[in-house]
């Protein structure tokens, strides 16, 4: 089964048109169909797809699970950040401070923008760390 | 007789929810939900409505979304990791 030639071949010209696909819904999340969440699942799932053609051994060097862990804490520390940076400015917690009268010259949108982002990271990783462990657990 | 007992229930249910009248009350009023469609992409700038509702107006529920995957996660790797 891991020697197939065509799945092989199939998931590494696919992977990156995933990776690719899952960039565009979480980046266009507040224009279009799409954000954080199910951005975050498909950027997963690339990932996911090499590990069941190559083996997690073969990612796991590209993308080490420690690494994973580290993007998923930190993009939730960064969640709480910009929260309390809208308690600073805004005078609410997770108060949007990009609003009009506030910071002058950026689009109101950008904050969704960022969060979007934050969020596709923090789930694109998690599910990736689950799925790493679910798979070892498999082969052994 | 499992099955007799589900139907029995299912209609039990159903009995309850009409009697109550739940599914005959009118819908709740339709304030909230037009202030989100007139004034949502003018206050935030997102055309897509959903996710300016669901990262502005109510930005502290995502959080505790965020907050459910980091505990499942969390729990996956202490349940492996404590196989070994």
């Amino acid at each position: 089964m891991r020697e197939s030639e065509i799945v092989d071949m199939i998931s590494r010209k696919l992977s990156p048109y995933i990776l690719l696909f899952a960039l565009y819904l979480i980046s266009y999340g507040h224009l279009s169909p799409g954000g954080g969440f199910q951005g975050g699942v498909v950027l997963a799932s690339g990932v996911i797809l090499l590990c069941l053609a190559r083996g997690e051994g073969f990612v796991k060097r590209k993308l080490p699970p420690k690494a994973l862990s580290l993007v998923e804490t930190g993009m939730f520390f960064i969640f709480i950040l910009m929260g309390l940076a809208g308690l600073l400015i805004g005078g609410y917690f997770l108060e949007n401070f990009f609003l009009p009268g506030k910071i002058e010259k950026v689009p109101t949108e950008s904050f969704i923008f960022f969060l979007n982002l934050v969020i596709g990271l923090k789930v694109g990783a998690g599910i990736t760390l689950i799925c790493f462990y679910i798979l070892k657990q498999e082969e052994t | 007789m499992r099955k007799i007992a589900e139907i029995l229930i299912i209609l039990l249910l159903g009995f309850f929810l009409i009697a109550e009248g739940d599914l005959l009350k009118p819908l709740p009023p339709a304030e909230l939900k037009n202030y989100f469609v007139e004034k949502g992409v003018k206050q935030t700038g997102a055309i897509n409505l959903v996710s300016s509702i669901y990262l502005t107006y109510r930005a502290f529920d995502t959080l505790g979304e965020t907050i459910v995957l980091l505990l499942a996660v969390s729990g996956v790797i202490m349940l492996f990791e404590a196989r070994k």
